[in-house]
């Protein structure tokens, strides 16, 4: 079952488009919401938390229409928006609590939940502290705590490392990926860095002036990109390519002793070195290949628009 | 989830019934009054009026209390238990009710809006409407307990200790001092509130609530005496009002008192456009997201 399921949707605002008729289905487990400034995705958010209406076409999410369903639609959602968001003059535990009864945790249970969804994301010492002395790190963790008291089934997470220091932001993207791995909540997470996507999604839908630049499924891409092996060897020959292609590996050489393969499922990496050793060759460096979202972003953003569809 | 293993598990426990949400929403806004000892200060001071009254109904309905103020050499004038009494009762109740909104309308928005938390409250399944319905509600649940709810514990203290047949007589002023509080309040939570939604600061929206209330009455007092005319008291609330309630509750007033009111129609139809324009205030401000103007 597709997580969302955009239909012809266009959005307008102030009388100007500002989501383009948008077309495909998300089914990932962590869906990366990627695109410069301006190019809609938070309106996209919006219009699925049903802050925005369609003016064409529609979006579904867990197959509930947004123009009809909005509300149960909100019951199954946690959202992190990206700017500040909070009551500023009660404390943690107090605002994670009124969100959790809102969102229908049971008086009798929400305090329970709000101290631990508190621990979780590492407030627990200062959640009886009034929110506006938090720092801005705190801040994002608190609003991450209330997306997820209820037990939402999407977590929408706009920009959540917006802001935060290397070590507050690496901390983030654990807790993403701890809750992505807990098995029973899906993703949306809207950033525009790269590295924050490619480290915590497995599809990537990439929007560019309101149009879709390319949806693509980064787990398949890195099932791909296991296969793709960057070369750089000393002393080797033409010996070593033939070796190599007889294994069944998709080969080409490169000056400077790089070598570019693509190895099939019964290659194993220990087979490279075997015949390196045989032939007395050294393998100075060896990569998969890394960029494979950096790629697929910079081709979208050089495409014509809706033309790219990468992995689809 | 649990605390000391600090690991992720989806909460799947009950979820309560979406009717109950609003409760949610009320029961965070009253207890945030509450816990402001200042709103317990305002709250109590808004009370002194009907303990007066309490005391006078009393008075004048105990003739042994009476006689021994007598013997004392105090004057104890007769005040009849009639409209009049229960119209100086009433805006006795309702004004200071004026300063309690000033001060716990602004508080239960201003928190909500100063750090932009409006995204995150309407993202649950809680419609703006809602939102709004529910706020209005805490507003009117703490002007009630200090405007239509004493005046009519006192209209029952009064029909008590009558000698005589007395509630059937005057129900009408029951009837109208409960329409008439209920007027009051509804416009002043909804100004209160439209204020409180446009002014983040809490102060100056206290400053603000008040302004609109005798602001435009000043401008309305000129304007009738330039123009010679009785119509700028359409932006006269607390003229306005004052008639609105004489009206209800069939006080007799002086000829010339009535002859310069206006139509009670023109009245209902000003307190009306005045309530369409806060909730026009409050429909473009209580948003999740900001409105793009093109």
């Amino acid at each position: 079952m597709a997580v969302i399921e955009l239909s012809g949707l266009e959005v307008r605002l102030a009388n100007r488009v500002v989501l383009d008729g948008l077309n495909g289905k998300l089914a990932g487990k962590a869906i990366g919401l990627l695109g410069p400034n301006g190019s809609g995705k938070s309106t996209l958010i919006n219009t699925l938390l049903g802050f925005h209406a369609p003016s064409h076409g529609t979006a579904h999410v867990f197959d509930l229409d947004v123009r009809t369903h909005s509300r149960e639609i909100r019951a199954s959602i946690g959202y992190m928006p990206e700017n500040d968001s909070f009551i500023g003059n009660i404390s943690g535990i107090h605002f994670v609590r009124y969100m959790a009864e809102l969102a229908g945790v049971p008086a009798s249970n929400a305090l329970e939940r709000a101290h631990e969804a508190m621990f979780y994301v590492g407030l627990g010492e200062v959640r009886y502290r009034k929110i506006s002395t938090y720092s801005l790190g705190m801040k994002q963790l608190v609003k991450l705590a209330q997306a997820i008291v209820h037990g939402a089934r999407l977590l929408i997470l706009d920009e959540p490392t917006n802001g935060l220091d290397p070590v507050a932001r690496q901390r983030m993207i654990q807790l993403i990926r701890e809750v992505r791995d807990a098995g029973d909540v899906t993703l949306l997470i809207s950033s525009h860095l790269l590295r924050d996507v490619d480290e915590t999604c497995d599809e990537v839908l990439i929007l560019k002036k309101g149009h879709i630049a390319a949806i693509c499924n980064l787990e398949e891409e890195r099932r791909a990109n296991r296969r793709f092996i960057e070369l750089e060897t000393v002393a080797a020959q033409e010996a070593f390519g033939v070796a190599i292609r007889q294994l069944g590996c998709e080969c080409a050489f490169f000056p400077g002793e790089r070598w570019k393969l693509v190895m099939p499922e019964t290659v194993e990496i220990r087979d490279l070195y075997t015949i390196a050793a045989q032939q007395g060759v050294q393998i100075r460096k060896m990569n998969y290949r890394r960029d494979s979202l950096e790629d697929i972003f910079l081709t979208a953003m050089d495409s014509k628009l809706g033309v790219a569809r990468v992995g689809v | 989830m649990s605390v000391f293993k600090r690991s992720y598990k989806r909460y799947t426990g009950p979820i309560s019934n979406e009717r109950f949400r609003l409760g949610v929403l009320m029961r965070y806004g009253a207890a945030d009054l509450w816990s402001s000892r200042i709103t317990n200060v305002v709250f109590v001071l808004c009370m002194i009026p009907s303990l007066i009254s309490m005391t006078v109904i009393y008075i004048m309905n105990n003739d042994a209390v009476r006689l021994l103020l007598s013997s004392q050499g105090s004057s104890t004038p007769k005040i009849a238990m009639d409209e009049r009494f229960f119209f100086v009762m009433l805006q006795g109740q309702c004004w200071p009710a004026l300063i309690l909104i000033a001060w716990i309308g602004p508080k239960l928005i201003a928190g909500d809006l100063s750090n932009d938390a409006l995204p995150i409250i309407l993202s649950h399944p809680i419609s703006r409407v809602e939102y709004v319905v529910a706020k209005l509600l805490v507003l009117l649940g703490f002007l009630s307990a200090v405007t239509w709810i004493p005046t009519s514990m006192l209209f029952v203290f009064q029909s008590y200790l009558s000698k005589t047949p007395w509630a059937a007589e005057h129900i009408h002023i029951f009837i109208g001092m409960f329409i008439g509080s209920m007027l009051w309040i509804i416009l002043l939570s909804l100004i209160a509130l439209s204020v409180a939604s446009w002014v983040k600061w809490r102060i100056v929206a206290t400053g603000l609530l008040f302004a609109t209330m005798f602001v435009p009455a000043g401008v309305g007092t000129v304007f009738n005496a330039v123009m010679r005319t009785k119509w700028g008291n359409l932006i006269n609330i607390p003229d306005m009002m004052e008639t609105l309630w004489i009206r209800l509750l069939q006080v007799n007033m002086p000829g010339y008192f009535m002859r310069n009111a206006l139509p009670t129609t023109a009245l209902l139809i000003s307190l009306a456009a005045m309530c369409a324009l806060c909730a026009s205030a409050l429909n473009a401000r209580i948003r999740a997201r900001e409105v793009v103007r093109g």
